[in-house]
């Protein structure tokens, strides 16, 4: 894993000015918001996610579940998907939600991730997170193995992972 | 040297004789060369240790027993437990979430300690398997004549053959007492689902979890 600075948000418009100083939102940003780590984590130790500095967010007052005056449902960005899923009123007025919360991962990992995070998880695709093959998601424009095959025809980074694959 | 060992020292472990054992092996056929300090145990680093480049002070309240340390802050919790604290119960298996061997708690909740950093837990509790039963002696040390009802109801039932995942399926199983479960050994499955054991003991973790459900 890469180096980082490891900071914690005092309040939620600091960890925004801290997220706004990524050079860019998403692919190849620099600074990641550190909520559950179940995916964050699992890519740094691939090097497929290499940011300079990670804000903690878990202590952040974002982790409600409201009834709106709508009728609505408002979850906090920090919420646990296991507390999202046997929340009494997401059992009662959302099953489909708690029960696809159950259906996911393990109780381990359910305790750990966050409902922002589930909505920022990168693909799970094993090209993406195997950095010895080309991924246009990763890297764009180095091809996509899943449409293509396995080893394609041409190009340096084709030649390097079968390299890589054969030894 | 093994023949010597006394059946059980409460002051011996296994783990301590083995080390030692290997760094004396090792310094008879390094015999002649340099010393070396193979056998030389690791201290835990003190948060009054001088500061390694990087390192950041945390505090862990593991096992009910507060823990002032630095870490990097790449540091796992679980490498964190194992590395710098020398709770060795917790394993490493997969060290990406998905085989469970090194399931801990943290403030009463299962999880994986290889997805967390040990920084993200500046001052919670941490449980490991060395802190379950009332035999739990501090450093490290439980004993076995006071074991936690799930590990009783482990040895009992035989519910492991390696023994390598067994750590995390007990903290698993522990904290599943407290979750939403279903009666059904199904639920149970469903609920371990998180923990793999390559050995297949998978019927006697459940019917040992299930006795301890029933409290029978």
């Amino acid at each position: 894993m890469r180096t980082f600075e490891f900071t914690r948000a005092s309040d939620p418009a600091a960890a925004v000015r801290a997220g706004a100083q990524a050079k860019t939102a998403q692919q190849g940003a620099d600074v990641r918001f550190l909520a559950g780590g179940t995916t964050l984590l699992d890519l740094m130790k691939l090097n497929v996610e290499t940011p300079a500095r990670l804000v903690d967010i878990n202590r952040l007052p974002l982790g409600a579940i409201e009834a709106m005056p709508d009728g609505g449902l408002r979850v906090g960005a920090t919420v646990r998907n296991s507390d999202l899923a046997y929340h009494p009123t997401v059992e009662r007025d959302y099953p489909v939600l708690s029960q696809a919360l159950l259906s996911g991962a393990s109780a381990q990992l359910r305790n750990m991730a966050t409902t922002a995070g589930n909505l920022l998880q990168r693909t799970r695709c094993m090209y993406f997170r195997d950095t010895a093959m080309p991924c246009n998601k990763r890297e764009p424009g180095t091809g996509c193995p899943g449409a293509t095959g396995c080893w394609p025809s041409s190009g340096p980074a084709s030649t390097a992972s079968r390299a890589t694959r054969r030894t | 040297m093994a023949d010597d060992a006394p059946a059980r020292r409460p002051d011996l472990t296994r783990r301590a004789f083995l080390t030692a054992a290997a760094g004396a092996s090792a310094a008879s056929a390094l015999a002649g060369c340099a010393p070396t300090s193979l056998a030389a145990p690791r201290a835990a680093a003190a948060v009054d240790d001088p500061p390694t480049a990087g390192a950041v002070p945390v505090t862990l309240r593991v096992n009910g027993k507060e823990q002032r340390i630095r870490v990097d802050p790449r540091t796992t919790l679980l490498d964190c437990l194992r590395e710098t604290l020398l709770l060795t119960g917790t394993k490493k298996g997969c060290d990406h979430g998905q085989c469970g061997a090194c399931t801990v708690h943290v403030s009463g909740r299962r999880v994986n300690s290889c997805l967390s950093l040990a920084v993200m837990h500046d001052g919670e509790e941490i449980t490991t398997i060395e802190g379950l039963g009332e035999g739990y002696l501090g450093e490290g040390l439980g004993t076995p004549e006071a074991l936690h009802p799930m590990q009783a109801a482990f040895v009992a039932f035989d519910g492991y053959q390696c023994g390598y995942c067994t750590s995390g399926q007990i903290m698993s199983a522990v904290a599943l007492l407290g979750e939403p479960c279903g009666p059904e050994d199904a639920d149970v499955k469903e609920l371990m689902s998180g923990n793999i054991c390559r050995c297949g003991a998978y019927p006697n973790i459940v019917a040992a979890i299930q006795r301890v459900r029933r409290g029978a």
